[in-house]
């Protein structure tokens, strides 16, 4: 029971926590909490996508804003193939649409980051009490 | 499909015009809403409508109020920094 159990339940959590970072709310529709799920879902979707459409898809810029793209990536790797076509095309960003969209993607980012730590929080106390069970 | 898809797609490769007015300080609004929105179904133990709308009530009204006592005092010490406290060490007033 000891060591496979322990290989086990960390495959569990890390399934559980890419699942939260490939689809915002995903790890806590995997642990069956639909309505947060769908409420972390919809607001962190809805945040990066009001981001993007303030301040055009050049405020994810890999390239010379990269703390703003580390918080930006958080969002899901989804995020990296966007700011591959951001840096391959001449997308405008200046002013202070640009702040306001950098703002915006960067702080869904960090809502999301905290969304994945809290799933793989719950996954692991449940899996401990239910191991004590 | 096409032809609504396009504008669409298109409007997220133009940045919007914002100003740099006091009123584009409201943008913050949908930002707290949302950190609100996110912090408390991660915080809560069940979700039901009504009193998880008054926990993230809560903690917006509680951001915006920290938010703008911030906002007063720094204002407070830009205006201190710029008018009387000059003044005072002008040595002219001594």
């Amino acid at each position: 029971m000891g060591p496979s159990w322990k290989d086990n339940h960390a495959l569990y959590l890390i399934v559980v926590g890419a699942v939260a970072w490939l689809v915002p709310g995903g790890g806590h529709f995997l642990l069956t909490e639909r309505k947060r799920a769908a409420i972390m879902f919809a607001f962190v979707v809805l945040t990066f996508l009001v981001g993007l459409y303030i301040g055009s898809i050049g405020v994810i810029d890999p390239v010379n804003a990269k703390p703003w793209y580390a918080a930006q990536v958080m969002n899901s790797p989804l995020v990296i193939l966007l700011g591959r076509v951001a840096a391959s095309g001449n997308y405008p960003v200046y002013g202070r649409a640009g702040e306001i969209g950098q703002i915006y993607t960067s702080v869904a980012g960090l809502l999301n980051l905290l969304c994945v730590v809290n799933a793989i929080y719950v996954a692991h106390q449940r899996t401990v009490e239910e191991t004590k069970a | 499909m096409t032809i609504l898809a396009l504008p669409l797609l298109a409007s997220f490769t133009t940045p919007m015009r914002v100003g740099t007015d006091p009123i584009s300080m409201l943008w913050l609004l949908p930002l707290v809403a949302t950190i609100s929105i996110v912090y408390k179904s991660t915080k809560v133990g069940y979700i039901r409508p009504l009193p998880f709308a008054k926990e993230t009530a809560g903690l917006f009204g509680s951001i915006i109020v920290f938010i703008v006592v911030a906002a007063a005092i720094l204002y407070l010490l830009a205006w201190a920094v710029t008018g009387p406290v000059p003044a005072l060490l002008d040595k002219s007033t001594f």
